[in-house]
Protein backbone atom coordinates (compact mmCIF):
# COMPACT_ATOMS: atom_id res chain seq x y z
CA UNK A 1 0.00 0.00 0.00
CA UNK A 2 2.59 2.52 1.07
CA UNK A 3 6.06 2.69 -0.39
CA UNK A 4 8.66 4.97 1.17
CA UNK A 5 6.02 7.19 2.71
CA UNK A 6 4.05 7.67 -0.47
CA UNK A 7 0.73 6.01 -1.20
CA UNK A 8 0.43 3.67 -4.18
CA UNK A 9 -2.12 6.01 -5.81
CA UNK A 10 0.25 8.94 -5.80
CA UNK A 11 3.07 6.82 -7.28
CA UNK A 12 0.72 5.78 -10.05
CA UNK A 13 -0.01 9.45 -10.79
CA UNK A 14 3.68 10.28 -10.83
CA UNK A 15 4.49 7.47 -13.26
CA UNK A 16 1.62 8.47 -15.55
CA UNK A 17 2.66 12.13 -15.34
CA UNK A 18 6.21 11.15 -16.30
CA UNK A 19 4.97 9.32 -19.41
CA UNK A 20 2.91 12.35 -20.43
CA UNK A 21 5.82 14.71 -19.93
CA UNK A 22 8.20 12.60 -22.02
CA UNK A 23 6.51 12.92 -25.45
CA UNK A 24 8.19 9.65 -26.50
CA UNK A 25 7.78 6.00 -25.44
CA UNK A 26 9.63 5.22 -22.20
CA UNK A 27 10.88 1.93 -20.75
CA UNK A 28 10.43 1.14 -17.05
CA UNK A 29 14.10 1.98 -16.65
CA UNK A 30 13.61 5.40 -18.27
CA UNK A 31 10.72 6.15 -15.90
CA UNK A 32 12.72 5.05 -12.86
CA UNK A 33 15.60 7.33 -13.89
CA UNK A 34 13.23 10.26 -14.52
CA UNK A 35 11.57 9.82 -11.12
CA UNK A 36 14.90 9.88 -9.33
CA UNK A 37 16.85 7.44 -7.26
CA UNK A 38 14.33 6.86 -4.49
CA UNK A 39 12.09 4.59 -6.56
CA UNK A 40 13.16 1.02 -7.26
CA UNK A 41 12.98 -0.28 -10.85
CA UNK A 42 10.74 -3.10 -9.68
CA UNK A 43 8.24 -0.69 -8.12
CA UNK A 44 8.03 1.29 -11.36
CA UNK A 45 7.63 -1.93 -13.35
CA UNK A 46 4.76 -3.03 -11.08
CA UNK A 47 3.00 0.32 -11.43
CA UNK A 48 3.38 0.31 -15.23
CA UNK A 49 1.88 -3.19 -15.44
CA UNK A 50 -1.01 -2.05 -13.26
CA UNK A 51 -1.57 1.08 -15.39
CA UNK A 52 -1.50 -1.08 -18.52
CA UNK A 53 -4.08 -3.40 -16.96
CA UNK A 54 -6.39 -0.44 -16.36
CA UNK A 55 -5.94 0.81 -19.91
CA UNK A 56 -4.14 4.00 -18.93
CA UNK A 57 -1.00 3.24 -20.99
CA UNK A 58 -0.09 1.53 -24.28
CA UNK A 59 2.65 -1.08 -24.19
CA UNK A 60 4.92 -2.02 -27.09
CA UNK A 61 7.85 -4.37 -27.36
CA UNK A 62 10.92 -2.47 -28.55
CA UNK A 63 13.88 -4.80 -28.77
CA UNK A 64 14.06 -6.64 -25.48
CA UNK A 65 12.17 -4.12 -23.33
CA UNK A 66 8.60 -2.90 -23.21
CA UNK A 67 8.03 0.77 -23.88
CA UNK A 68 5.04 2.69 -22.57
CA UNK A 69 3.04 5.66 -23.82
CA UNK A 70 0.03 7.25 -22.14
CA UNK A 71 -3.41 6.50 -23.61
CA UNK A 72 -5.25 9.60 -24.76
CA UNK A 73 -8.34 9.53 -22.56
CA UNK A 74 -11.63 10.35 -24.18
CA UNK A 75 -11.88 13.35 -21.90
CA UNK A 76 -13.59 15.53 -24.51
CA UNK A 77 -16.98 15.59 -22.84
CA UNK A 78 -15.54 15.96 -19.34
CA UNK A 79 -13.29 18.76 -20.56
CA UNK A 80 -16.29 20.54 -22.05
CA UNK A 81 -18.19 20.31 -18.77
CA UNK A 82 -15.18 21.57 -16.89
CA UNK A 83 -14.77 24.48 -19.24
CA UNK A 84 -18.45 25.31 -18.84
CA UNK A 85 -18.03 25.37 -15.06
CA UNK A 86 -14.96 27.58 -15.25
CA UNK A 87 -16.59 29.95 -17.72
CA UNK A 88 -19.60 30.40 -15.45
CA UNK A 89 -17.21 31.85 -12.88
CA UNK A 90 -18.37 32.59 -9.33
CA UNK A 91 -19.32 29.56 -7.26
CA UNK A 92 -18.90 27.14 -10.13
CA UNK A 93 -15.30 28.12 -10.79
CA UNK A 94 -14.56 28.47 -7.07
CA UNK A 95 -15.18 24.82 -6.21
CA UNK A 96 -12.46 23.80 -8.68
CA UNK A 97 -9.26 24.71 -6.90
CA UNK A 98 -6.44 25.74 -9.26
CA UNK A 99 -2.80 25.06 -8.67
CA UNK A 100 -2.18 28.73 -9.22
CA UNK A 101 -5.25 29.99 -7.42
CA UNK A 102 -5.47 32.72 -9.97
CA UNK A 103 -3.33 35.50 -11.29
CA UNK A 104 -3.98 39.18 -10.95
CA UNK A 105 -2.07 41.54 -13.27
CA UNK A 106 0.06 42.55 -10.25
CA UNK A 107 0.93 38.90 -9.64
CA UNK A 108 2.09 38.61 -13.22
CA UNK A 109 4.48 41.52 -12.98
CA UNK A 110 5.91 40.29 -9.67
CA UNK A 111 6.38 36.86 -11.21
CA UNK A 112 8.32 38.29 -14.11
CA UNK A 113 10.66 39.84 -11.51
CA UNK A 114 10.95 36.54 -9.64
CA UNK A 115 11.85 34.74 -12.84
CA UNK A 116 14.58 37.23 -13.72
CA UNK A 117 16.11 37.21 -10.24
CA UNK A 118 18.35 34.17 -9.65
CA UNK A 119 17.10 32.64 -6.44
CA UNK A 120 18.97 31.18 -3.51
CA UNK A 121 19.73 27.47 -3.74
CA UNK A 122 19.91 25.58 -0.48
CA UNK B 1 -31.72 44.81 26.32
CA UNK B 2 -30.10 47.91 24.87
CA UNK B 3 -27.05 48.68 22.79
CA UNK B 4 -25.58 45.42 24.13
CA UNK B 5 -27.62 43.57 21.58
CA UNK B 6 -25.28 45.02 18.95
CA UNK B 7 -22.20 43.53 20.62
CA UNK B 8 -22.16 40.36 18.42
CA UNK B 9 -22.38 42.63 15.37
CA UNK B 10 -19.44 44.69 16.67
CA UNK B 11 -17.38 41.55 17.38
CA UNK B 12 -18.18 40.21 13.92
CA UNK B 13 -17.08 43.54 12.43
CA UNK B 14 -13.79 43.48 14.35
CA UNK B 15 -13.19 39.92 13.18
CA UNK B 16 -13.95 40.86 9.57
CA UNK B 17 -11.51 43.78 9.67
CA UNK B 18 -8.63 42.09 11.48
CA UNK B 19 -8.80 38.39 10.60
CA UNK B 20 -7.35 38.46 7.04
CA UNK B 21 -4.18 40.27 8.18
CA UNK B 22 -3.84 38.29 11.44
CA UNK B 23 -4.30 34.95 9.66
CA UNK B 24 -1.28 35.59 7.43
CA UNK B 25 0.91 35.25 10.52
CA UNK B 26 -0.48 31.80 11.34
CA UNK B 27 0.33 28.34 9.94
CA UNK B 28 -1.99 27.99 6.91
CA UNK B 29 -3.96 25.01 8.29
CA UNK B 30 -4.79 26.88 11.50
CA UNK B 31 -5.51 30.03 9.49
CA UNK B 32 -7.94 28.18 7.21
CA UNK B 33 -9.90 26.70 10.12
CA UNK B 34 -9.97 29.94 12.11
CA UNK B 35 -11.09 31.96 9.10
CA UNK B 36 -13.85 29.60 7.95
CA UNK B 37 -15.25 28.73 11.40
CA UNK B 38 -14.75 32.35 12.46
CA UNK B 39 -16.69 33.60 9.43
CA UNK B 40 -19.51 31.22 10.28
CA UNK B 41 -19.57 32.47 13.90
CA UNK B 42 -19.43 36.10 12.80
CA UNK B 43 -22.30 35.53 10.36
CA UNK B 44 -24.41 33.80 13.04
CA UNK B 45 -23.57 36.54 15.57
CA UNK B 46 -24.50 39.43 13.31
CA UNK B 47 -27.66 37.65 12.18
CA UNK B 48 -28.72 37.07 15.81
CA UNK B 49 -28.10 40.77 16.58
CA UNK B 50 -30.24 42.00 13.72
CA UNK B 51 -32.93 39.36 14.19
CA UNK B 52 -33.31 40.14 17.90
CA UNK B 53 -33.60 43.88 17.28
CA UNK B 54 -36.02 43.36 14.41
CA UNK B 55 -38.10 40.73 16.16
CA UNK B 56 -38.54 42.71 19.41
CA UNK B 57 -39.67 45.68 17.31
CA UNK B 58 -42.15 43.65 15.26
CA UNK B 59 -43.42 41.76 18.35
CA UNK B 60 -44.55 45.05 19.90
CA UNK B 61 -47.33 45.10 17.32
CA UNK B 62 -50.61 44.99 19.24
CA UNK B 63 -52.27 42.18 17.26
CA UNK B 64 -49.14 40.07 17.22
CA UNK B 65 -48.72 40.52 21.00
CA UNK B 66 -52.37 39.56 21.54
CA UNK B 67 -52.17 36.36 19.52
CA UNK B 68 -48.78 35.47 21.00
CA UNK B 69 -49.93 36.08 24.59
CA UNK B 70 -47.14 38.47 25.53
CA UNK B 71 -47.13 42.07 26.66
CA UNK B 72 -46.12 44.52 23.94
CA UNK B 73 -45.69 47.16 26.60
CA UNK B 74 -43.04 45.14 28.42
CA UNK B 75 -41.16 44.65 25.15
CA UNK B 76 -41.32 48.40 24.49
CA UNK B 77 -39.81 49.12 27.89
CA UNK B 78 -37.30 46.30 27.75
CA UNK B 79 -36.15 46.76 24.16
CA UNK B 80 -35.32 50.44 23.87
CA UNK B 81 -33.94 50.49 20.33
CA UNK B 82 -34.46 53.64 18.30
CA UNK B 83 -37.28 52.94 15.80
CA UNK B 84 -35.40 53.81 12.55
CA UNK B 85 -32.61 51.43 13.59
CA UNK B 86 -35.13 48.70 14.36
CA UNK B 87 -36.84 49.17 10.98
CA UNK B 88 -33.44 49.05 9.28
CA UNK B 89 -32.68 45.80 11.15
CA UNK B 90 -35.94 44.23 9.92
CA UNK B 91 -35.18 45.20 6.32
CA UNK B 92 -31.58 43.96 6.64
CA UNK B 93 -32.61 40.60 8.10
CA UNK B 94 -35.05 39.94 5.26
CA UNK B 95 -32.64 41.05 2.52
CA UNK B 96 -29.67 39.13 3.97
CA UNK B 97 -31.73 35.98 4.51
CA UNK B 98 -32.67 36.01 0.82
CA UNK B 99 -29.05 36.70 -0.16
CA UNK B 100 -27.76 33.87 2.03
CA UNK B 101 -30.32 31.38 0.75
CA UNK B 102 -29.36 32.25 -2.83
CA UNK B 103 -25.62 31.94 -2.10
CA UNK B 104 -26.16 28.62 -0.32
CA UNK B 105 -28.25 27.23 -3.13
CA UNK B 106 -25.71 28.32 -5.77
CA UNK B 107 -22.81 26.83 -3.85
CA UNK B 108 -24.57 23.51 -3.32
CA UNK B 109 -25.45 23.39 -7.02
CA UNK B 110 -21.81 24.10 -7.92
CA UNK B 111 -20.54 21.38 -5.56
CA UNK B 112 -23.01 18.88 -6.96
CA UNK B 113 -21.87 19.72 -10.48
CA UNK B 114 -18.24 19.24 -9.43
CA UNK B 115 -19.07 15.83 -7.93
CA UNK B 116 -20.79 14.82 -11.17
CA UNK B 117 -17.77 16.02 -13.13
CA UNK B 118 -15.38 14.03 -10.88
CA UNK B 119 -17.47 10.91 -11.49
CA UNK B 120 -17.62 11.51 -15.26
CA UNK B 121 -13.87 11.94 -15.75
CA UNK B 122 -12.03 8.92 -17.24
CA UNK B 123 -10.88 6.64 -14.41
CA UNK B 124 -8.10 4.63 -16.05
CA UNK B 125 -5.35 6.79 -14.57
CA UNK B 126 -6.71 6.66 -11.01
CA UNK B 127 -6.83 10.08 -9.37
CA UNK B 128 -5.00 11.76 -12.27
CA UNK B 129 -6.70 12.93 -15.46
CA UNK B 130 -4.48 14.44 -18.13
CA UNK B 131 -5.98 16.73 -20.75
CA UNK B 132 -3.92 16.84 -23.94
CA UNK B 133 -3.71 20.62 -24.02
CA UNK B 134 -0.72 22.95 -24.33
CA UNK B 135 -1.84 25.14 -21.38
CA UNK B 136 -0.18 25.05 -18.00
CA UNK B 137 -3.10 24.28 -15.74
CA UNK B 138 -3.83 21.99 -12.83
CA UNK B 139 -6.94 21.81 -10.73
CA UNK B 140 -8.60 19.69 -8.10
CA UNK B 141 -12.16 18.53 -8.71
CA UNK B 142 -13.88 17.60 -5.42
CA UNK B 143 -15.88 14.37 -5.52
CA UNK B 144 -16.02 10.77 -4.36
CA UNK B 145 -13.22 10.25 -5.02
CA UNK B 146 -11.87 13.68 -5.94
CA UNK B 147 -9.83 13.99 -9.13
CA UNK B 148 -6.74 15.89 -10.18
CA UNK B 149 -6.93 17.34 -13.67
CA UNK B 150 -3.68 18.49 -15.26
CA UNK B 151 -2.89 19.72 -18.75
CA UNK B 152 -0.16 17.95 -20.67
CA UNK B 153 1.48 21.35 -21.20
CA UNK B 154 2.07 21.75 -17.47
CA UNK B 155 3.46 18.21 -17.09
CA UNK B 156 5.94 18.94 -19.88
CA UNK B 157 6.97 22.26 -18.33
CA UNK B 158 7.86 20.72 -14.95
CA UNK B 159 10.63 18.33 -13.96
CA UNK B 160 9.91 15.14 -11.98
CA UNK B 161 10.30 16.78 -8.57
CA UNK B 162 8.11 19.71 -9.54
CA UNK B 163 5.44 17.34 -10.91
CA UNK B 164 5.48 15.49 -7.59
CA UNK B 165 5.09 18.82 -5.75
CA UNK B 166 2.20 19.92 -7.98
CA UNK B 167 0.38 16.59 -7.56
CA UNK B 168 0.90 16.71 -3.78
CA UNK B 169 -0.52 20.25 -3.75
CA UNK B 170 -3.71 19.23 -5.56
CA UNK B 171 -4.04 16.09 -3.43
CA UNK B 172 -3.88 18.26 -0.31
CA UNK B 173 -6.83 20.35 -1.58
CA UNK B 174 -8.88 17.17 -1.93
CA UNK B 175 -7.76 15.45 1.27
CA UNK B 176 -8.45 18.46 3.48
CA UNK B 177 -11.69 19.34 1.68
CA UNK B 178 -10.68 22.92 1.02
CA UNK B 179 -13.80 23.39 -1.10
CA UNK B 180 -15.91 23.09 2.07
CA UNK B 181 -13.91 25.76 3.90
CA UNK B 182 -14.32 28.03 0.90
CA UNK B 183 -18.03 27.28 0.56
CA UNK B 184 -18.75 27.95 4.27
CA UNK B 185 -16.89 31.25 4.08
CA UNK B 186 -18.63 32.25 0.85
CA UNK B 187 -22.05 31.65 2.36
CA UNK B 188 -21.08 33.41 5.61
CA UNK B 189 -20.00 36.44 3.58
CA UNK B 190 -23.44 36.52 1.97
CA UNK B 191 -25.08 36.60 5.42
CA UNK B 192 -22.73 39.29 6.70
CA UNK B 193 -21.43 41.65 3.97
CA UNK B 194 -18.74 42.91 6.38
CA UNK B 195 -17.02 39.57 5.74
CA UNK B 196 -16.53 40.24 2.02
CA UNK B 197 -12.72 40.02 2.25
CA UNK B 198 -12.84 36.64 4.00
CA UNK B 199 -13.38 34.34 0.97
CA UNK B 200 -10.16 35.62 -0.63
CA UNK B 201 -8.31 35.24 2.69
CA UNK B 202 -9.52 31.64 3.04
CA UNK B 203 -8.57 31.02 -0.60
CA UNK B 204 -5.01 32.15 0.08
CA UNK B 205 -4.83 30.16 3.34
CA UNK B 206 -5.96 27.00 1.50
CA UNK B 207 -3.37 27.50 -1.25
CA UNK B 208 -0.66 28.06 1.37
CA UNK B 209 -1.84 24.95 3.23
CA UNK B 210 -1.57 22.86 0.05
CA UNK B 211 1.86 24.42 -0.70
CA UNK B 212 3.14 23.46 2.77
CA UNK B 213 1.76 19.94 2.35
CA UNK B 214 3.54 19.69 -1.00
CA UNK B 215 6.73 20.89 0.71
CA UNK B 216 6.54 17.77 2.92
CA UNK B 217 7.28 15.62 -0.16
CA UNK B 218 10.17 17.69 -1.50
CA UNK B 219 12.26 20.79 -0.86
CA UNK B 220 10.38 24.09 -0.37
CA UNK B 221 12.27 25.55 -3.32
CA UNK B 222 10.92 22.80 -5.58
CA UNK B 223 7.31 23.77 -4.80
CA UNK B 224 8.17 27.42 -5.44
CA UNK B 225 9.87 26.49 -8.73
CA UNK B 226 6.82 24.47 -9.80
CA UNK B 227 4.54 27.43 -9.08
CA UNK B 228 6.83 29.81 -10.92
CA UNK B 229 7.04 27.54 -13.98
CA UNK B 230 3.27 27.02 -14.02
CA UNK B 231 2.61 30.73 -13.73
CA UNK B 232 5.18 31.63 -16.38
CA UNK B 233 3.23 29.78 -19.04
CA UNK B 234 -0.13 31.36 -18.32
CA UNK B 235 -1.94 32.34 -21.44
CA UNK B 236 -5.00 34.33 -20.63
CA UNK B 237 -6.93 33.40 -23.73
CA UNK B 238 -6.25 29.70 -23.29
CA UNK B 239 -8.66 26.84 -22.83
CA UNK B 240 -8.83 26.30 -19.08
CA UNK B 241 -7.90 29.77 -17.91
CA UNK B 242 -11.03 31.55 -19.07
CA UNK B 243 -10.93 35.28 -18.44
CA UNK B 244 -13.80 35.08 -15.96
CA UNK B 245 -11.94 32.59 -13.82
CA UNK B 246 -8.79 34.62 -13.56
CA UNK B 247 -10.77 37.73 -12.77
CA UNK B 248 -12.99 36.01 -10.22
CA UNK B 249 -10.49 35.38 -7.44
CA UNK B 250 -7.21 36.95 -6.39
CA UNK B 251 -5.13 34.37 -4.63
CA UNK B 252 -1.67 35.82 -4.64
CA UNK B 253 0.79 33.49 -6.31
CA UNK B 254 3.68 35.83 -5.64
CA UNK B 255 2.96 35.84 -1.89
CA UNK B 256 2.90 32.04 -1.92
CA UNK B 257 6.21 31.82 -3.76
CA UNK B 258 7.71 34.31 -1.32
CA UNK B 259 6.53 32.25 1.66
CA UNK B 260 8.00 29.09 0.15
CA UNK B 261 11.38 30.74 -0.44
CA UNK B 262 11.62 31.38 3.31
CA UNK B 263 11.77 28.67 5.98
CA UNK B 264 8.36 28.11 7.57
CA UNK B 265 7.94 30.79 10.26
CA UNK B 266 7.35 29.95 13.94
CA UNK B 267 3.73 30.05 15.16
CA UNK B 268 2.80 33.50 16.42
CA UNK B 269 0.98 32.82 19.69
CA UNK B 270 0.06 36.49 19.94
CA UNK B 271 -1.86 36.51 16.64
CA UNK B 272 -3.47 33.20 17.52
CA UNK B 273 -4.57 34.56 20.91
CA UNK B 274 -6.10 37.71 19.40
CA UNK B 275 -8.11 35.73 16.83
CA UNK B 276 -9.27 33.21 19.43
CA UNK B 277 -10.34 35.99 21.82
CA UNK B 278 -12.32 37.71 19.06
CA UNK B 279 -14.12 34.49 18.22
CA UNK B 280 -14.79 33.72 21.87
CA UNK B 281 -16.15 37.24 22.37
CA UNK B 282 -18.41 36.86 19.32
CA UNK B 283 -19.75 33.55 20.59
CA UNK B 284 -20.31 34.86 24.12
CA UNK B 285 -21.99 38.06 22.96
CA UNK B 286 -24.24 36.06 20.61
CA UNK B 287 -25.22 33.69 23.39
CA UNK B 288 -25.85 36.61 25.77
CA UNK B 289 -28.03 38.44 23.21
CA UNK B 290 -30.10 35.32 22.56
CA UNK B 291 -30.40 34.60 26.29
CA UNK B 292 -31.43 38.20 27.10
CA UNK B 293 -34.11 38.07 24.43
CA UNK B 294 -35.48 34.84 25.80
CA UNK B 295 -35.57 36.38 29.27
CA UNK B 296 -37.33 39.48 27.98
CA UNK B 297 -40.01 37.36 26.32
CA UNK B 298 -40.55 35.36 29.50
CA UNK B 299 -41.08 38.66 31.32
CA UNK B 300 -43.49 39.85 28.63
CA UNK B 301 -45.45 36.61 28.81
CA UNK B 302 -45.79 36.69 32.60
CA UNK B 303 -46.77 40.39 32.37
CA UNK B 304 -49.49 39.40 29.87
CA UNK B 305 -50.81 36.82 32.33
CA UNK B 306 -50.99 39.57 34.95
CA UNK B 307 -53.16 41.67 32.66
CA UNK B 308 -50.58 43.98 31.04
CA UNK B 309 -51.09 44.22 27.27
Amino acid sequence: MVSKGRAAGSLESEVLATLWAAERPLTAGDVAVALGSDLAYNTVQTILVRLHGKGAVHRELAGRAHTYTPVLDDAGLAAQRMRAMLDRGGDHAAVLTHFLGSLTPEDESVLVDLLRRPHRKT
Amino acid sequence: MGVWVFLPLLCAGLFAVSAPALSRQLPPAAATWLLSIGSLLAAVGSTVSLTVVGFIFVAQNRQLAQSGHWSGQTLRHGGTIWTPVAVLAVVAVIALAARTALAGWRRVAALRQAYQLAAALPASGGELVVLDLPDRQALAVPGRPGRIVVSAGLLRALDAGQRRAMLAHERSHLRHRHHLHQSITGIAAAANPLLHHLPAAVGLACERWADEDAAQTCRRDTVADALTRAAAGQNRSSFLAGGTVLAAADTEVAARIGALRRPSPPVSRWHLAVLFSLLAATALATFAAAHDTEHLFELAQSAYLHGYH
